[in-house]
Parts: structure tokens; C-alpha cells; sequence
């Protein structure tokens, strides 16, 4: 396989920031080389275990995303019913809870859970990537920072999906569609808790505010809270849930939220260069991946399918 | 002629009643005058020169439960002098002195004239019969409505019985006494919800308001511009929602809107916002909302009381709801159809939703490319 320039880019700066010793860096080469050039080809003949095989997200990230989605489904579910009391199946719900007032006090305090999470979200990410610059292993593309590429990575990813593209495109450990999904919920959260903390204490925050801001605030604040909670719902219902458990090739869901692992083929197919650095920081990987290879020969098998001889002439045609 | 007419058939009625010796449900309050005589009746009553049918109907069971249950009929009809009466003019007015006969506390007539007064300097005053815009207002009866917000305690506790009856002998009248007094300590005021919806009840009537906000603009001291939806913006603010889930605490109308040194007083005094011992007046906003926010300055009269997403009233926050609905609408139709696109594609490039493995990969690629190699 010969890589594109991002992918070697990445790639030079892992076994760089490794300190990979020349002979762990001959065999990623070696296994590269012996990569078919249709990545399809490997990531749909690669055994995965479907609790996952490649390290992903931290102990850290893994319960912050237990107590992320948990508040949150607990919180739409305390919210709405008391934003849309009148509706018919909102009062046996807040009577089976104790009542309105019942309803209201576990929402505030699963707010109040919630914005822990978010403050030991931003807590890890910032030790983590002190961590990393200390020990000089920190790199952007690796992080959930949107690039250019994302861009990029988005319209080929379109358009393989609509048939003008044969692979996939390259992506990084974070691809567009999870970047875009994290900052959502980010400025969701934020939303609702800048917007909670305006009904429970508005006169606090009329005195904080420049003159003029407060006749806006409250009532925009009031606007934003049910509809953000709704606009976050539908966008957990029909793409979160979508893409982690409902979308072919994805069912019936990731354990990567439990086990903090992501299947092999996953990570060849949609964070290709986060795989070319397992390939450095694994060395059970490029022992797998060398199996693999030596098995099936899956570079002649690309090249009888696109009607040229197994082997690479001594002409290099 | 009518008249004439009227006392032809309270006469008949009378001498019918006297013949038969007809009896109905026994009066549960004391009727020494015999007044239900002829005003328990359902049809008792006339129809005006303007076609309207007056009832003359007491239900001695509804009376019998009111506040006023042990006041004889004639003690506030005092102007009755004869039986069968004669047709009555103005009728009772309530700061008129009454129930002289018990009232055993002082010695002297009781009047509501003290509370009448106050609520005659309030925005609401108005006198028993008025015309024009005056009879848009509430008068006492239109508030106190007798006996939906007056329940009383008519079992008093064994304690308190045991006690008192060794001076007063008669049971019902300590019974009545502790009832007297009792409403009073246990049942003060409204519950959040029922002044809410008092208040409504006139300040919800769009054309009534807009009568009185046209005369005003007329007379050249036009209304509060949330004048026309006070109640309606109430309902959408903060407080109205909080007081709709039936919880207490929140403000009410009242709450801000009436004195809150002395709340009967408040109640029945309230002032227009432009007089400057409202509580709504500008220079006394700060120590209203100071009420239940303790950090409330200036900045904070700022929020909106009253808020409306009306485009008249306050269009950016209609075009910044407006946003929200196409956004929200636009996410729903776009995530599905992205997922759509998506799974149309997967399923193209031969990726099902069989699992084999705990994998989902099964099929060949339907790109015309052999991608599996057979294991």
C-alpha cells in the first residue's frame, strides 16, 4: 500500500514521538507495504472480537459517558414532563414520581450530577493532554479538535457513500461525524445548564449581566431549555443511536462505551490513521496484521480482481 | 302594572303554600322570619322589562353552608318592612351595618365598612350598581363567592369542646364560635391557582380590556402596554407555570400586585401601577421583587414579568422562537435523511445488519469488486 501524505504524516510522527526503535519501524514499513491498496480488502477479511481488540477511550472517558447519557436520558425524562404538564400521560408519570414538585427536585439534582461530569470531562482532557505534551506525545490530529480535513473527510465520505467514491476516506481517530456530534453536545450542555441556572437564579444573573442583556436573558434562556433538550433527544434518537447501534455494519451496537475497545475492522474502515499508529504502539497488532497478510495475500488477491497478474512483474507494472 | 302583577302572584303564592301546608327540605340555618317561605323556591323570581328572568331563589342547602348562614335575612334586608315585600330597589350593599342581634363580642353592629372602604380607593372600586366601565369591575361578590373558597371546620376538636362547654352550655353555639373563628386562622387566602384564576376571569376578557385600554388611551393616560395579556403573559412567565403545577411559592398576581405589609389589606386596596404606593410602581419594583429575590436590583426589573413571544409585543424573542422551530424541524428531516443516505449506502456496499462473529460484515460488495476472500 502506498500511503497518502496525510497518512504518513501521522504516521512519521507517531513512531517519532514513540521513539520507535528502527527495527519495530522496518515491520510497520514491511507490514504497509504488504497492505492491499483497497482497504476494503483488509478491514472486510480482518477477525474482530466484538467487545473490541484496539485500545480507544480511558476508564475516564468511559464513565463520564455512563453518567453523561444517563443523566441525560433521566433528565429529558423528569424535564418533559414537567415542561408539558398538561399533556395526558404527564401526570400519571409526575404522580408515579410523588408528584410535580417530586419530579422537579430529582431533575435538579441529576443537573446537578451532570455538571459534575462535565466539569471531570474538561478535568481529564486537560490532565491528559498535560500528560502527553510533558512526555512529548501530544498530537492535534489525534485530539477531537476539528481540522480542515474534516471537511474533506466529510464530502469523500459522501460521496463514496453515494457511489462516485471506491473507498472510504482516511480519517483520524475522530472523524467528522463525531466531532461534529461531540461540539453539539457540548454547546447543549452548556445551553442547559447556563439555562437551568437562569431559573434558579435569575436576580444573580441580572446583576452579573451589562444593563439591557437581563429583559433578553431570562426569556431566551426560558425558549432555550425545552427546545435544546428536544433538538439534543432528536439528535440521540435518530443519529446517535443511529450510528452506534442501528446503522448497518454497526449492529447490534459499539461496546466501545463499556469495554473502551474498538473492533479492528472498525478502526481500519473509519479511523484508518489511528490504526497505522496501533500498528506502532501494538505490537500484537503487527503480529496479527503479519498473519493476516502472509494468509491470504490479500495484494494479489487486489490485483487478480482488477485483472492484473498476482505478482508484481520485475518491471514494476 | 307590573308591579301590581308581581304582588298578585306572591299573594297567591303565599296563600297556595298556606292551604296545602306544603313542606320541603328543612332549612338547616335558623329562618325565625320565615323568609324561605317563599324564596326557597326554584321559579321564585320576575322577568324584567328587558326580558331577563331575576331569580328570588335562596337553596336553604346552599345557604345553609355559607359565612352568612346564621345572619337572619333581615338583619342586611333591613329596608323589609312588610310581608309580602315590596320590590326591592338596590338591595344589599356590603358595608352596610349587619347582624346587629349576635354579635355578642362587642355589643356593637358589625360592618364590612373598613375593607369596603379600602377596596373603594383601590383601581377596582366601583359601588353596588354601576354603569359604563365602572360595571366591568368586581364588586365584593364577584371575589367572594360564597362557599367555594370558604370551608369551614364544623367538627371542633373534643379539647376544645371539653373546655369551652363548661361555661357555655349550648353546644351549637360553641360550635358556631369556634367555626367563626377557626375559617379565619386555618383558611386565609387563596391557593395560588384559584387567585390566578380570579384574576383571569376579567383580566382574560379581551374585550373588556381593550374597552378600558381604548378609554384610557382616550382620556390621555393610556394602560401598561401588558395591559391586554396580563393574565395570558402570566401564564407563559416562569411564576405562572410554577403556580399551574400547583405549587406554592411562586408569585402570584397578588403577590405582586397587592401590598404584602398587611395582605387583606393589600388584597382589597390594590393600586394602579402609575400610583406610586403600588407595589408596581417604578420607584417600588426592586422592593417587590426583593420579596422572594433577594438579589434583585435594578438590572433585574429588567426581566420580564409579563413575557410574550408575541411579534407585537416583543419580536425578537417571536423571530428567536421562530428560529427554534426551523432548526428543530430542519435537524429531524436532515438527520433522517442522512441516515437514510447512509444505510442506502452501507447496504449498497454489501454491509447488513446480520452479525457473524459479533461482526456485521457478511456479504460480498455489491461495487462489483470480490472483497471476501472465502476462510
Amino acid at each position: 500500500m502506498k500511503l497518502s501524505k496525510e497518512a504518513e504524516k501521522a504516521l512519521q510522527k507517531c513512531m517519532r514521538q514513540n521513539r520507535t526503535p528502527d527495527k519495530d519501524r522496518k515491520e510497520v514499513e514491511d507490514l504497509i507495504e504488504l497492505m492491499p491498496q483497497d482497504r476494503v480488502l483488509l478491514y472486510k477479511n480482518v477477525i474482530s472480537n466484538p467487545i473490541g481488540d484496539l485500545p480507544r477511550y480511558s476508564i475516564h472517558i468511559r464513565i463520564q459517558h455512563l453518567l453523561t447519557f444517563s443523566t441525560f436520558l433521566l433528565l429529558a425524562f423528569t424535564g418533559l414532563p414537567v415542561h408539558f404538564s398538561d399533556a395526558f400521560w404527564a401526570e400519571p408519570f409526575n404522580s408515579m414520581l410523588g408528584g410535580i414538585e417530586v419530579t422537579r427536585t430529582i431533575h435538579r439534582t441529576l443537573a446537578a450530577v451532570m455538571i459534575f461530569t462535565m466539569i471531570y470531562h474538561v478535568a481529564t482532557l486537560a490532565a491528559g493532554t498535560i500528560i502527553r505534551l510533558a512526555r512529548g506525545r501530544f498530537d492535534i490530529r489525534r485530539t477531537v479538535i476539528p481540522m480542515y480535513k474534516d471537511l474533506q473527510d466529510m464530502k469523500e465520505d459522501v460521496m463514496y457513500f453515494a457511489g462516485t467514491r471506491k473507498q472510504r476516506p482516511e480519517m483520524d481517530k475522530f472523524m467528522y461525524k463525531q466531532k461534529i456530534h461531540y461540539f453539539a453536545a457540548a454547546f447543549g450542555n452548556s445551553v442547559m445548564v447556563l439555562s437551568g441556572s437562569a431559573f434558579l437564579f435569575p436576580d444573580i444573573w441580572a446583576s452579573i449581566l451589562p444593563s439591557g442583556w437581563a429583559y433578553y436573558f431570562q426569556d431566551i434562556m426560558r425558549l432555550a431549555h425545552p427546545h435544546e433538550a428536544l433538538l439534543a433527544l432528536v439528535v440521540i434518537a435518530f443519529w446517535h443511536w443511529y450510528n452506534v447501534h442501528l446503522a448497518p455494519g454497526r449492529f447490534p451496537m459499539q461496546w466501545t462505551y463499556l469495554t473502551g475497545k474498538i473492533t479492528r475492522e472498525h478502526q481500519i474502515e473509519e479511523h484508518f490513521l489511528e490504526y497505522l499508529r496501533n500498528l506502532v504502539e501494538q505490537p500484537a497488532e503487527r503480529a496479527y496484521l503479519r498473519t493476516l497478510l502472509q494468509k491470504y495475500d490479500l495484494r494479489a488477491q487486489e490485483r487478480l480482481s482488477e485483472g492484473l497478474p498476482a505478482s508484481v512483474p520485475a518491471d514494476g507494472q | 302594572m307590573q308591579n301590581r302583577l308581581i304582588y298578585w302572584l306572591l299573594f297567591v303564592l303565599v296563600l297556595t303554600l298556606a292551604l296545602t301546608g306544603l313542606s320541603t327540605a328543612q332549612a338547616a340555618f335558623e329562618d325565625d322570619e320565615a323568609c324561605l317561605m317563599c324564596h326557597k323556591y326554584p321559579r321564585m323570581g320576575r322577568v324584567t322589562q328587558d326580558g331577563v328572568f331575576r331569580s328570588y331563589n335562596v337553596p336553604p342547602e346552599m345557604f345553609s353552608n355559607t359565612v352568612h348562614r346564621n345572619v337572619p335575612c333581615r338583619d342586611c334586608h333591613n329596608y323589609i318592612k312588610e310581608l309580602p315585600h315590596r320590590p326591592v330597589e338596590t338591595g344589599v350593599t356590603c358595608e352596610q351595618e349587619c347582624h346587629t342581634k349576635k354579635n355578642p363580642a362587642t355589643g356593637k353592629p358589625f360592618s364590612h365598612k373598613p375593607v369596603y372602604d379600602l377596596y373603594q380607593n383601590s383601581v377596582h372600586a366601583r359601588g353596588k350598581i354601576a354603569e359604563g366601565l365602572d360595571a366591568d369591575k368586581p364588586y365584593c361578590i364577584s371575589c367572594h363567592t360564597n362557599p367555594l373558597y370558604n370551608p369551614h371546620q364544623t367538627e371542633p376538636p373534643k379539647k376544645v369542646i371539653d373546655r369551652c362547654e363548661l361555661c357555655h352550655e349550648k353546644l351549637d353555639f360553641v360550635t358556631q364560635w369556634y367555626s367563626h373563628t377557626s375559617r379565619r386562622v386555618l383558611e386565609v387566602k387563596r391557593s395560588g391557582e384559584e387567585i390566578v384564576a380570579l384574576c383571569s376571569r376579567c383580566h382574560s376578557n379581551e374585550k373588556m380590556l381593550e374597552r378600558h385600554a381604548a378609554a384610557a388611551e382616550e382620556a390621555g393616560e393610556p394602560l401598561g402596554k401588558k395591559f391586554l395579556i396580563a393574565a395570558k403573559s402570566y401564564e407563559e412567565s416562569f411564576h405562572g407555570k410554577v403556580t399551574k403545577y400547583g405549587l406554592e411559592g411562586a408569585a402570584t398576581c397578588l403577590v405582586c400586585h397587592a401590598d404584602q405589609e398587611n395582605y387583606y389589606r393589600g388584597v382589597h386596596g390594590i393600586l394602579s401601577s402609575r400610583d406610586p404606593a403600588s407595589p408596581t410602581h417604578s420607584n417600588n419594583r426592586v422592593e417587590t421583587c426583593r420579596q422572594c429575590h433577594k438579589y434583585a436590583d435594578e438590572k433585574f426589573l429588567a426581566v420580564d414579568p409579563h413575557p410574550s413571544f408575541d411579534a407585537k409585543y416583543n419580536p425578537v424573542l417571536h423571530k428567536a422562537e421562530a428560529i427554534y422551530g426551523v432548526v428543530g424541524n430542519g435537524v429531524v428531516v436532515a438527520l433522517i435523511g442522512l441516515s437514510l443516505f447512509e444505510t442506502f449506502g452501507r447496504r449498497r456496499d454489501g454491509v447488513g445488519w446480520r452479525i457473524r462473529w459479533g461482526s456485521t460484515w457478511w456479504r460480498r460488495s455489491k461495487r462489483k469488486r470480490k472483497r471476501i476472500i472465502p476462510r
